[in-house]
C-alpha cells in the first residue's frame, strides 16, 4: 500500500522555539488518521507543513508523492481546514461556493448545496451569522467540494457541541465512503473518544516530537497492561518496552509494548483502550521531560 | 479569481464610483462657470489696455478642489490597499483562499493587479477633470508648472494613486496588520511626496539661469517654473527679490538713494537701479522652462511608478517565502 504522507525528520523552528522536532511519520493512503497530542504539541505546525502553508526548517515531507509546494496541481489534491474555520464572514455559503468554482479545477458545487440543504443550513445567509457548528459544516463541505485526495483537518470539532460534532464526523465518514479508498484524512483533535469512532490510524505528538505512529488496531494489540506485585521491572524491560508505570504500595501496573509473549506468571495481562494508550504516551513524554512523577503512592 | 476580487471589493468600487461622480459633478459645474468667466474677461480686455486681467478667477473653497482630487485617491488607495493581504491574515481567511487550487503568487497577481488598475483608472479620471478645470487658471497665471499645480494636473496624479495603492499593499503584507500598515503607508506617502516635490523635483534637469538688466524685468516664456529670482553682484553675491533682503547687500552709495531712507533726497527707484548697474549688479532668474513641463511630468510619474513596482516586487517575495 502506498503512502499518502511520509515525513523524515521534519522540523520547524520559530526563532528559538522548536514547534516540531525531527518528526518521522507515515500515513498510508485511504486511512483516516488521528493526529493527537496536548496543546502546543505541534499538531497545527505539522498540518500546515503538509499543506504547504508553511515551510520546514529541517527534514523532508512527501505528500501524495511530492514535496508540499506552491503548485496548482498539488494544491488541487489537498483539502485543508484550519482550526479557526476561516471563512469570509460577510459572504454567504453560496458566495463561497462560487469562489471555489473559480479557484479549483474540480469543484463539486452540487455536493456542498446538497449537504448544506440536508443539514438545513441556509445558503443565502452571511456565514458570520451562522452558529459555530453550522460554520464548521459549511467549511467542511467546501473543503470536500474540492474533491481532494488528502484532507487535513485541524481540530475542526474542538468548538462544537456533541451533536454538531457527531454530524461533522458523520459527514466525514460519508465522504470517506464516497471516495472509495481514494481519500486520506488526517484529523487533529484532543478528544480521543471522538477520534476512536472514526479513525483507524494514529499519530501522537507530544513535546514537538512523535511519540507513536501506526495502525490503531495493531498498536492496541501490541500494547498490554501488566498488573502484578510490586517488584523489580528489569526482567520485563529486557524483553519489552515499558511505556508507563503506576506503582502503589503493593502493586504495579505497567503499560508495555510487547516484544513476544510475557513469560512471568506473576503478571496478569490486560487489554488497553485507545484513550489509555494515548494518555500513557503523553504521560511518558512528561516523565521524560521531568515535569511529572509517574509513580504515585507511598514508598519509592 | 477575478470574481473573488469583484465580490470582495464591490462595495469599495461603489463608494469610489459615487465619490468620482460627485467630484465630477462639482468640477464640471464649476469648470464651465470658470471657463465662461475667463472668456468674458478676455472679450472685455480685447483692445482695452486698461482692463485688468488679474481679477481673481478662482476663489474660495473650490480653489482647493485639485488638492482634494490629489488626496482622495491616495487615501483610498492606502485604506483599501493595506488590508489586501493584512486583513486576510488577520481574519485567517488567507487559510481559505490559499488552500484553494491557486498559488499565492497568482492570487496576489490578480488581486493586486485589479486594485492597481482601479487606482490608475481613478487617478486618470480625476486628473482629466482637474486638468481641464485648471485650464483658465493656467492661462491667467501661467502657473501650471508651479508646485501645488504641477502635482494636480497632467499624468502625475496617476503615478501618485498607483504608488499609494502599492505602498498600502506592501505595508500590509510586511506588517501583517491593517491598522499599523495604514499608518505606515500614510506617513510614508506624505514624507515621500514632500521630499520629492520640495527637494528633488527641481533637479530633474539642470535649471536655466538668465541674467538681465537690474532695472528691467524678466518673465520666462509660457508656463515656466521660476525657482529663484533677484539680483546678483559682481562678486557673485546673490540676493532674492525684495528690498528687505536686497538693501543690506547694496553698496553704501546705492543704499543712500533708496526712497524712504533718511539720506534719500528726491531720489527714485530708478536712481537706485542706475547705481546698482554702475556697481555691476544684474538681475537673474533661475527657472525650468515651460518646454520641460511634460518631460518633468514623465520623470515624476516614472519615479512613482517604478517605486510602486519595487514595492509590489517586495510584496511578491514576502508572500512567496513567508509562512502563511
Amino acid at each position: 500500500m502506498s503512502l499518502a504522507i511520509e515525513t523524515h525528520e521534519l522540523s520547524k523552528r520559530y526563532r528559538r522555539v522548536s514547534a516540531l522536532t525531527e518528526c518521522t511519520v507515515a500515513v498510508p493512503e485511504g486511512r483516516i488518521s488521528a493526529l493527537v497530542g496536548p496543546n502546543g504539541a505541534g499538531k497545527t505546525t505539522l498540518l500546515r507543513l503538509l499543506a504547504g502553508l508553511a515551510g520546514p526548517t529541517g527534514g523532508t515531507a512527501s505528500v501524495l508523492g511530492g514535496a508540499p509546494r506552491q503548485d496548482p496541481a498539488f494544491l488541487a489534491e489537498i483539502g485543508f481546514l484550519a482550526q479557526e474555520i476561516p471563512l469570509y464572514r460577510r459572504f454567504t455559503a453560496e458566495d463561497h461556493i462560487r469562489i471555489g468554482a473559480h479557484m479549483n479545477p474540480r469543484w463539486d458545487a452540487a455536493l456542498v448545496r446538497t449537504r448544506l440543504t440536508e443539514l438545513r443550513i441556509p445558503l443565502d445567509q452571511r456565514v458570520g451569522t451562522l452558529s459555530g457548528g453550522q460554520r464548521a459544516q459549511v467549511a467542511l463541505a467546501l473543503t470536500l467540494a474540492k474533491r481532494p485526495r488528502l484532507l487535513l483537518l485541524d481540530e475542526p470539532v474542538a468548538a462544537l457541541d456533541p451533536l454538531a460534532r457527531r454530524n461533522f464526523l458523520t459527514t466525514l465518514t460519508a465522504a470517506m465512503a464516497d471516495a472509495d479508498g481514494d481519500l486520506t484524512v488526517v484529523l487533529s483533535s484532543h478528544l480521543v473518544t471522538d477520534l476512536e469512532r472514526v479513525c483507524d490510524h494514529i499519530v501522537l505528538l507530544a513535546g514537538s516530537r512523535v511519540q507513536l505512529c501506526g495502525d490503531i488496531d495493531t498498536l492496541l494489540a501490541e500494547h498490554k497492561f501488566l498488573v502484578g506485585p510490586r517488584k523489580d521491572t528489569a526482567p520485563i524491560e529486557r524483553t519489552h518496552q515499558v511505556v508507563h508505570t503506576v506503582t502503589t504500595a503493593r502493586q504495579s501496573t505497567l503499560l508495555i509494548r510487547l516484544n513476544g509473549p510475557v513469560t512471568d506468571p506473576s503478571y496478569q495481562a490486560e487489554d488497553v483502550s485507545l484513550e489509555e494508550l494515548v494518555l500513557a504516551y503523553m504521560g511518558a513524554d512528561e516523565a521524560a521531560a521531568g515535569k511529572h512523577l509517574t509513580t504515585v503512592g507511598e514508598g519509592s | 479569481m477575478t470574481w473573488l476580487v469583484w465580490r470582495q471589493y464591490r462595495a469599495q468600487a461603489a463608494i469610489a464610483a459615487v465619490l468620482l461622480a460627485a467630484a465630477a459633478a462639482v468640477i464640471l459645474a464649476d469648470g464651465f462657470q470658470l471657463a465662461s468667466h475667463w472668456h468674458s474677461i478676455l472679450i472685455n480686455c480685447a483692445g482695452n489696455t486698461g482692463c485688468s486681467q488679474q481679477a481673481s478667477l478662482v476663489n474660495g473653497m473650490l480653489g482647493d478642489l485639485p488638492y482634494l482630487s490629489l488626496i482622495v485617491p491616495a487615501v483610498l488607495g492606502i485604506l483599501w490597499g493595506a488590508p489586501l493581504v493584512a486583513h486576510e491574515l488577520e481574519t485567517r481567511t488567507s487559510d481559505f483562499a490559499w488552500a484553494q487550487s491557486v498559488t499565492r503568487t497568482r492570487w496576489l497577481t490578480v488581486k493586486a493587479g485589479w486594485l492597481l488598475l482601479a487606482a490608475a483608472a481613478c487617478g486618470g479620471i480625476i486628473t482629466a477633470l482637474t486638468t481641464w478645470w485648471s485650464g483658465p487658471d493656467n492661462a491667467q497665471h501661467a502657473s501650471a508648472f508651479n508646485p501645488g499645480h504641477f502635482d494636480t494636473q497632467g499624468i502625475v496624479p496617476v503615478g501618485y494613486a498607483v504608488f499609494a495603492m502599492a505602498l498600502g499593499i506592501a505595508a500590509g503584507t510586511v506588517t501583517r496588520r491593517s491598522v499599523p500598515a495604514i499608518a505606515v503607508a500614510l506617513g510614508g506617502f506624505i514624507v515621500l511626496r514632500l521630499v520629492i516635490s520640495d527637494f528633488i523635483r527641481q533637479h530633474y534637469m539642470t535649471a536655466v539661469t538668465t541674467y538681465y538688466d537690474v532695472a528691467g524685468s524678466f518673465t520666462p516664456r509660457g508656463q515656466a517654473w521660476v525657482l529663484a529670482q533677484g539680483g546678483v553682484s559682481t562678486t557673485g553675491r546673490v540676493v532674492a527679490t525684495g528690498w528687505g533682503d536686497l538693501y543690506p547687500a547694496l553698496p553704501a552709495v546705492c543704499q543712500r538713494l533708496l526712497p524712504g531712507t533718511p539720506t534719500a533726497k528726491n531720489t527714485s527707484l530708478n536712481s537706485v537701479f542706475s547705481c546698482m548697474r554702475a556697481h555691476g549688479w544684474r538681475g537673474f532668474a533661475t527657472y525650468q522652462p515651460a518646454s520641460r513641463y511634460w518631460p518633468f511630468q514623465g520623470i515624476e510619474t516614472g519615479i512613482y511608478v517604478l517605486l510602486a513596482a519595487a514595492l509590489i516586487a517586495v510584496t511578491f517575495v514576502v508572500i512567496r517565502t513567508k509562512d502563511a
